[in-house]
């Protein structure tokens, strides 16, 4: 009795108790499985066309379609300042016949409810059986007359540019390119970033000795798939690519790029971001072709491949850490790459780094149990006979082994190969190929909520979002203290002699959003009177006032009881140039180091008020003014971060003062708001301070 | 894995029709005495199988207090049963070489594993014990709302353009449940009691408000065997399921609003009014959208992409929905594009094709196209077990799945202009600008 009482304390039964007590007794375990079905991999034919062509065919009837697919195995090479040139090549190639403009194109190809897309490395067509010719006469016509048009030319460049803003949005994105930079460097191919500066300077002429250099019948692969039988596919081929003229495409080397020498961290500022991406990766030596390779990839899918990984169960199933969690190892002929992440909430950035890198040890440290990679092995040989389902995958397979020189029955022979795999054959293949001592580990989040503690894993680099290195926090050299900042800032605003002078300044700027002007406007009196209204379509949204002794607060219309801690704030606001006397009205000030603002190096200067409310301030290391201030307001249990920034700045009775302030964060939409009035020593009166 | 389907995504695809050259999809339907729905479809072409169960209940069925309950529910259901620990659902699976997963919507829960075919027992066994008597643990609650507010995060708040379904759905549903999305709310999981799951559980969770779909090489004879052993002895629901049959009135006014989103292109998203997805209108409305932006040499495309030169991205989708819902026309602008200008144009396509006739040619085009759709849905074994259960649960029998043609064929132009006239108004619609949070 005790003991059922305690598993229902634990449990939350929600089936019918009745249904359960009485339960038939072959519900109580997994029934046994039928007798194992046999797994034919279905069949392909090559052959090769004069022109060096190779025509791959994987027939299959099923359905009334069938595809064809240029690839071009094109060796890999630098596009240096012309970074991006393939990719736009690949796009152009698509926009235009020397007969057909882009929208017959369209309309030609939609009609049929065809699909034809051309990329860098070739392009892919399918159709209905019935419209077979139609498609394959339309792909020879956009591989062999392109038009090279200047006009779409522009379009697809303004298409990019607009595409690479975009991206700056997209953590995963962010994550990718400087994963790429960081791996790979960018003396190497794969660590090279198409960006504005390149895509700015492609010209049409580029593309076309792209399309010169690269497209090759004898680098190419034909790969016909579905309702067709090899012998149409041959004739096809040699009838539609068979006057393609072969070439030579020159082989560079490029030096293989390692994992680096000790674990660091890669780190891009997202502000305001709610979670961190991260990637724990590096670059890998290890060719598809390698002995090795399935036994890593078993190794890989139990460390991370899918959801019942080691650290999906970790960091999902047991922690909350995340949505998933995921690592792949991708083999290459030329530098393949390890990489393990995924999306967790800021608080537990750095845990979910630990957590990581812990399963990665183990995979090396321990040998796993029989019964894991047992379970390991069966789920990959299901998803094997999965993919048979897909003809397009058995052709898939077929390219594998003519690009990689793999025995013709490699595949055929692949469920052999993966039951001999041993718990001994993956501790060896994790000692060998995961490196948690040499990775890159790329975080993408909030550089004031995670970026502090990742130090504890290794050097931080810091990246902005086009995968640029950033300078890192310089060190601020000894003689910079904050006070020297704010005296210099007290300086470039025009002195302390003229700031003292001011005995009064009215303030009134206005933002407008969707037809709707607000008007913020801000009295100030020495030595301490203060007003401020925030008006929208003519009526007080509201009111804070201190007249040097007691204050008031009204929101729409309604007084808002002022506590001792209220009027301690509102005192605060009363100096005209509160920096003036920073240190007698008891603020403390701290130098973080420098950063950049919007570009500007900037020093970071933590100001904490007599009553612990914190700003951060940026002042321009050249100018010295203040350039931006984040200020974190806790507010009716919510926290909101407030950012300013300052611009615009111009003189005002000998005093520099910003005519334009971005504010956003404590308005559910952001509000530039623009100077209307900047008025100094207008002579204000104190009844412009009642606060009864 | 258990996705909270997108919207965007899962609905840009059309219904699945057999054009007059395919063979139409072969089933087998058989009610159990609880009301359990079972379908076998046959296909020996690879050695797999495909087990799904269909519950019909989504985030409609939610209490207002409750946003999120059906998709967390959904997460809770992995947990384990009476016979299943916790942690076991997912291993048994993929030590028999499975992939399993679900998604839930507005309007119902989907379930599913593809196994080899000789471990089909297995996946029937474990759907029953979800059926009958699963259980979870307090460890899994905790985690699991852990784990569905990761996925807000990462889908939602942390995606350009992620809220766009939120803020749609929001604004045009004021009394129906549509008006919150299936992720929900995280405060309302969070205020969950113990009482929420059983009761959730023993009202939907039932076989008279389930499909059971099994698609593969099977042998009919022995899995209706499987079957009746597994499932006969649930019991069926104690009372009728809720159903909400609240409607929302319709709209006579334009609601214009600006979203502002960590995004650098700005968008126009424009909404307008849909019948429910089994309305006859529904297929004149797919071919409109079709018209829309079904290729680059559609209308939108081909305007803002290619002429004007104002979008990166172009399209427009209608969000398949049991009670009416909802077509959204998005337009993911270059950088610099005044919305205004967008809007302006897009104006003029939606007022050409309400006030003229669609050519002949371009007509032609819509029905090749849709022929080619429905060869592709029915490409993998996936898409004709999700298709044979969306069928029998909306579309009033599985039978739909073979005659969707003819409601396809019975489109005519005249249809085309008639629903552009009576859902793309502009006094229905809802239209946001998307613009960057930084106010630039």
């Amino acid at each position: 009795m005790k003991q059922h009482k305690f598993l229902f304390t634990l449990l939350l039964a929600l089936g019918f108790l009745s249904a359960a007590q009485a339960q038939e007794e072959f519900r109580k375990k997994a029934p046994a499985a039928l007798p194992a079905p046999v797994i034919k991999l279905g069949n392909y034919v090559q052959q090769n066309l004069p022109n060096g062509l190779k025509v791959i065919v994987v027939e299959n009837h099923k359905l009334p379609q069938v595809s064809f697919q240029v690839f071009i195995d094109k060796p890999i090479s630098l596009e240096k300042d012309l970074a991006g040139v393939g990719d736009i090549t690949g796009t152009l190639m698509r926009s235009g016949t020397k007969t057909k403009n882009k929208a017959q194109l369209d309309e030609e190809i939609d009609f049929i409810g065809a699909t034809l897309f051309t990329s860098s490395d070739g392009m892919f067509a399918s159709s209905l059986t019935k419209h077979k010719d139609k498609v394959l006469s339309m792909m020879a016509d956009v591989l062999f007359n392109p038009a090279f048009n200047k006009d779409e030319f522009d379009k697809i460049k303004k298409q990019t540019l607009s595409g690479l803003a975009g991206d700056k949005d997209d953590p995963n994105s962010i994550a990718s390119k400087v994963a790429d930079v960081i791996n790979y460097g960018a003396a190497h191919p794969y660590g090279e970033l198409t960006n504005e500066a390149s895509v700015n300077k492609i010209t049409v002429t580029d593309c076309e000795s792209y399309y010169k250099t690269y497209f090759k019948p004898n680098i190419t692969y034909l790969v016909v798939v579905g309702d067709i039988t090899p012998a149409q596919a041959f004739a096809d081929a040699a009838k539609y690519f068979g006057k393609w003229v072969k070439g030579t495409v020159a082989k560079q080397t490029f030096a293989v790029p390692s994992a680096p020498e000790k674990t660091r961290v890669a780190f891009v500022n997202r502000d305001g971001a709610v979670q961190s991406v991260i990637r724990i990766t590096y670059p890998l030596s290890l060719k598809p072709n390698d002995a090795d390779a399935i036994k890593a990839a078993v190794m890989n899918n139990l460390l991370g491949a899918d959801g019942n990984s080691r650290l999906y169960q970790n960091l999902r199933e047991d922690k909350g850490y995340t949505y998933g969690i995921y690592s792949g190892l991708q083999t290459d002929m030329e530098i393949g790459e390890f990489n393990a992440g995924g999306s967790v909430r800021n608080a537990v950035t750095d845990s979910s780094i630990v957590e990581m890198l812990k399963e990665i040890r183990k995979m090396a440290n321990e040998t796993p149990t029989q019964a894991e990679v047992d379970r390991t092995k069966a789920i990959m040989a299901g998803a094997y006979a999965r993919r048979l389902e897909n003809p397009q995958n058995i052709a898939n397979y077929a390219l594998n082994i003519a690009r990689y020189g793999l025995p013709k029955d490699y595949y055929g022979t692949y469920l052999a190969k993966l039951a001999a795999v041993t718990p001994a054959d993956l501790q060896a293949v994790a000692k060998k190929y995961l490196k948690p001592e040499n990775a890159n580990i790329v975080v993408v989040g909030s550089k004031d909520d995670v970026s502090e503690k990742l130090k504890a894993f290794g050097q931080v680099l810091y990246f902005d979002a086009n995968g640029n290195p950033e300078k890192a926090a310089v060190a601020v050299s000894a003689d910079v203290t904050p006070e020297s900042i704010i005296e210099k800032f007290i300086a470039a605003e025009g002195g302390r002699a003229k700031l003292s002078a001011v005995k009064d300044m009215e303030t009134q700027m206005v933002a407008e959003i969707q037809g709707i002007s607000i008007e913020i406007a801000i009295k100030k009196k020495a030595p301490n009177k203060f007003m401020q209204t925030v008006t929208a379509m003519g009526s007080v949204m509201s009111l804070q006032a201190y007249n040097g002794s007691k204050g008031k607060i009204e929101q729409q219309g309604q007084n808002v009881p002022v506590g001792e801690k209220e009027l301690a704030k509102l005192a605060l606001e009363g100096p005209i140039f509160p920096e003036l006397d920073y240190t007698k009205a008891g603020y403390k000030l701290s130098l973080k180091g420098e950063e950049a603002v919007n570009g500007a190096a900037a020093y970071k200067v933590v100001v904490e008020d007599p009553t612990g409310d914190k700003t951060t301030n940026f002042y321009d290391k050249t100018s010295s003014l203040l350039l931006k201030s984040i200020k974190v307001i806790e507010a009716g249990g919510q926290t909101i971060t407030q950012v300013s920034e300052y611009k615009d700045y111009k003189e005002v009775n000998g005093i520099q003062l910003p005519h334009t302030v971005l504010s956003s964060g404590a308005t559910p939409f952001p509000l530039e708001l623009k100077a209307k009035k900047v008025a100094i020593n207008a002579g204000i009166d104190d009844s412009a301070f009642k606060v009864e | 894995m258990r996705l909270w389907s997108s919207l965007l995504l899962c609905t840009l695809s059309l219904p699945i029709w057999l054009g007059a050259q395919m063979k139409p999809v072969k089933f087998e339907r058989f009610k159990l005495a609880n009301g359990l729905t079972v379908i076998l479809h046959e296909d020996h072409s690879t050695p797999i199988v495909v087990t799904s169960v269909l519950y019909h209940v989504g985030s409609k069925n939610e209490n207002t207090a409750r946003t999120g309950f059906a998709h967390f529910f959904e997460h809770l259901l992995f947990e384990g049963s009476a016979n299943v620990a916790r942690g076991e659902f997912d291993k048994y699976l993929s030590g028999a070489g499975a992939v399993n997963n679900a998604y839930t919507m507005q309007d119902h829960t989907y379930y599913y594993e593809v196994l080899p075919s000789n471990q089909l027992p297995l996946a029937i066994w474990l759907e029953s014990e979800r059926m009958l008597h699963a259980k979870v643990e307090n460890k899994g609650i905790e985690t699991q709302r852990q784990v569905v507010k990761e996925e807000r995060r990462q889908r939602v708040e942390n995606q350009p353009y992620g809220r766009i379904a939120e803020e749609i759905m929001k604004r045009a549903y004021t009394v129906h449940p549509y008006s919150w999305t299936p992720i929900g709310s995280m405060a309302h999981l969070d205020a969950a009691q113990e009482s929420d799951y059983v009761n959730f559980y023993k009202d939907f969770y039932v076989p008279d408000n389930a499909v059971l779909v099994i698609a593969g090489d099977i042998n009919p004879i022995e899995t209706r065997k499987l079957v009746e052993k597994y499932f006969s002895t649930i019991p069926k629901s104690k009372k009728p399921i809720f159903r909400p049959t609240v409607n929302e009135p319709i709209r006579t006014k334009e609601i214009r609003d600006t979203v502002f989103d960590k995004v650098q292109l700005p968008a126009l998203i424009v909404a307008y009014p849909t019948p429910a997805r089994t309305d006859k209108d529904f297929y004149a409305l797919e071919m409109l959208n079709k018209l829309l932006s079904g290729g680059q040499s559609s209308r939108i495309y081909k305007k803002m992409v290619d002429e004007k030169q104002f979008a990166v991205a172009a399209g427009s989708f209608a969000f398949q929905l049991e009670h009416p819902g909802i077509n959204v026309v998005f337009n993911i602008c270059n950088l610099g594009v005044d919305l205004k200008d967008v809007e302006a144009t897009l104006d003029a396509e939606i007022d050409n094709v309400r006030n003229n006739l669609v050519p002949e040619k371009e007509f032609q085009k819509l029905r090749n196209q849709i022929e080619v759709d429905m060869v592709n849905k029915n490409s993998e074994l996936e898409g004709i077990a999700e298709n044979l259960a969306t069928y029998e649960t909306y579309f009033g029998g599985v039978e739909a799945i073979n005659t969707q043609l003819d409601q396809y064929l019975k489109v005519t132009r005249e249809d085309i202009q008639r629903v552009a006239k009576k859902y793309l108004d502009k006094n229905q619609r809802i239209v946001l600008y998307w613009v960057s949070q930084r106010g630039e």
